[in-house]
């Protein structure tokens, strides 16, 4: 059972919009479409629900097509960027819209609406009008008027897009609460790698209305299959490099930024390659700390396991920038000779390490972090941001 | 304090246009004295008139708000290939000169006409010289109005909020009664109220049509003609004063959204 896309394609006035979408969302599971403005995220979610019905291909949920049945029949909620309340009603009202709609009994309405209500700690917001309401409420709200039709499929669009931090992060929970609550099935688009990563049990990156690469987050992240893909789930060093040796399966020497890395993410046939590694996987090497075959810090658990396995080590780097991050985390830029890497650290790494503006530091990264994407001899060097 | 030439160049502009468009009010008010004015607007004759007036205007503009609200429904949200033609035509009396509006009229519903001649030889209706065809020349005259209002009203609406609608398990009747309706209803009242006021002032397709009967300005066009001044004056000065209290509400409910 499964809520599944066959060959979806879209065209508005002779524009192809969306292009052989096809996918399979297991039911109850949430699949993040992620993507810059203007991929064909937000047409997709509409040819989901029926709002546009000239689309090709099958729509398909638990063994039904949907292609043809109204947006009424499909028992679909949708989320929308804007929250799309509508303005002239209470949020009680506006909760209230679907279910008038059916012509539910009062008394089932009376239910759905406190139940919801309480679920969604909107309880005392019901009698406000939307302009009454923060952004934040306003979502809420949003989500209340889709969940009380108990839909089986919910569309998100964006629904954090115009929040402050704060109340991403309180939304963001609930939402994933609420969804596995009902094991609903979700589409949610985003174009945030972070809520990617925190909502999707895959995501599917899409680019002018094709899909890119769909996987669970774990393999977007680290094995992107396209430098599209790598920038746009922030692996922020996308470095030009050169295989100088093939060794078994998928394993490789890269020469890159003036080292030698051992890459086991590497099944391009090509020498010229990209080289991608996301400033996460990096951990700077503590020379106060008791000698090891290899001593390394990582504040990132994955890496710093893999650090003790099969680690490559960078040297020659002096730290040039150190940028405050959100939480309690940095970004540190190191140079050498030109090549420029970013890498993360918490703010506690940086005072047990000394870590200044000027100081040369080695660093580690695991070679399964370190990921080959093939490159034409005359690509243009990708500098970080 | 230097005024620049632009400045002086629009105070000028001003003033003569000031004195241009208040010059006919001016007179109006100049010609009309309060005595003979009243007893001319308290005789019968031109109080059936007044009665005629508003009523067929009335019978109008609720056949133009119902038709143009649907039109405009229709061009907002049912745009298909031939669309843009078909909304040029239904606007084309907007810019039509009303004697010709009226001489169509006459072409399509006289006792020969078009659609007059079957009326007329199978039910023996008569629409021409009726009331009928007043309220038919000014529907024709003022839907477009309407239309255009009602277009403009729809297109305000966001879209995620007929999609939302939609979505929620509206059908397309209910997302317009309960959405599309009341986000509309400032711009909606407006045109109608625009509408009416057209359609009080309409003439010359009226007059077309009208026979004997007479509405307020073709009771003026007589009367001036006629060298009655009185009943002209005061007939006038009551549709200034209806027109301006009109735009006075239009501006009133603007402001209010």
């Amino acid at each position: 059972m499964a809520l599944i896309l066959e060959n979806v394609s879209l065209a508005i006035e002779r524009n192809l919009i969306l292009e052989q979408i096809s996918f399979e969302v297991p039911i109850g599971q949430v699949l993040v479409i992620l993507g810059n403005s203007g991929a064909g995220k937000s047409k997709l979610l509409e040819v989901v629900a029926g709002l546009i019905g000239n689309q090709s291909g099958k729509i398909i949920f638990g063994g039904e097509d949907l292609s043809q049945l109204t947006p009424q029949a499909r028992k679909i909620g949708f989320v929308f960027q804007d929250y799309a309340l509508f303005p002239h009603m209470t949020a009680a009202e506006n909760i209230l819209f679907g279910l008038k709609s059916r012509q539910a009994p009062t008394t089932e309405q009376k239910r759905w609406l406190k139940l919801v209500a309480a679920e969604l700690k909107i309880d005392h917001l019901l009698s406000r009008f939307p302009a009454e309401l923060s952004g934040g409420q306003q979502q809420r709200v949003a989500l209340a008027r889709c969940m009380v039709l108990r839909p089986e499929i919910l569309l998100l669009d964006e629904p954090l897009s115009a929040l402050d931090a704060a109340s991403r992060e309180r939304l963001v929970m609930l939402m994933k609460k609420i969804q596995k609550k009902y094991r609903v099935t979700m589409l949610y688009v985003t174009h945030d790698h972070n809520e990617a990563r925190f909502m999707g049990d895959q995501i599917m990156v899409v680019d002018q209305g094709r899909v890119i690469q769909t996987g669970p987050p774990e393999e977007i992240f680290a094995r992107p299959v396209s430098r599209f893909v790598a920038h746009f789930t922030a692996t922020r060093n996308i470095l030009p490099g050169r295989i100088q040796e093939h060794l078994e399966a998928g394993q490789a020497l890269v020469e890159v930024a003036g080292s030698l890395l051992l890459s086991t993410s590497c099944q391009v046939a090509s020498q010229d390659v990209w080289v991608c590694i996301r400033p996460e996987h990096f951990s700077f090497v503590d020379e106060t700390a008791p000698a090891s075959p290899i001593s390394s810090i990582s504040d990132d658990p994955v890496a710093a396991e893999s650090a003790q396995t099969t680690d490559n080590i960078i040297s020659g780097y002096r730290i040039s920038q150190i940028l405050p991050q959100s939480g309690a985390t940095v970004l540190i830029e190191l140079m050498n000779r030109g090549a420029r890497l970013l890498v993360f650290a918490s703010n506690r790494r940086v005072v047990e390490q000394n870590l200044n503006v000027g100081s040369q530091v080695e660093i580690l990264v695991a070679a399964e972090h370190v990921h080959c994407l093939p490159r034409q001899p005359d690509d243009i060097y990708c500098r970080p941001e | 304090m230097k005024v620049s030439r632009f400045s002086a160049l629009v105070t000028v502009i001003v003033l003569v246009a000031g004195l241009f468009f208040g010059s006919p009010f001016v007179a109006l008010l100049k010609s009309f004295t309060v005595a003979d004015g009243f007893s001319a607007l308290l005789n019968y004759q031109v109080l059936a008139v007044v009665g005629t007036s508003l009523l067929t205007a009335l019978a109008a503009t609720g056949l133009a708000a119902v038709v143009g609200t649907v039109l405009g429904y229709y061009f907002t949200f049912h745009k298909q290939t031939g669309s843009r033609w078909l909304k040029t035509f239904f606007s084309l009396p907007l810019v039509l000169p009303p004697s010709a509006a009226g001489y169509m009229l006459l072409l399509a519903f006289g006792r020969y006409g078009l659609i007059g001649a079957p009326l007329y030889h199978t039910f023996s209706v008569q629409i021409m010289f009726t009331l009928t065809a007043l309220v038919l020349a000014q529907f024709f005259v003022v839907m477009p109005l309407m239309m255009q209002a009602a277009s403009s009203a729809f297109q305000q609406v966001p879209g995620s909020l007929v999609k939302a609608s939609h979505s929620l398990g509206a059908d397309e009747y209910t997302t317009f009664i309960k959405v599309l309706l009341p986000l509309s209803r400032p711009v909606l009242v407006a045109g109608v109220i625009t509408a009416f006021a057209r359609a009080l002032g309409e003439f010359g397709a009226t007059m077309m049509v009208a026979g004997r009967l007479k509405t307020i300005p073709i009771m003026i066009y007589v009367k001036a003609m006629g060298g009655d001044a009185g009943v002209a004056d005061g007939l006038s000065l009551l549709l200034v004063l209806l027109s301006f209290m009109i735009l006075l509400l239009v501006n009133f409910i603007g402001e209010k959204r």
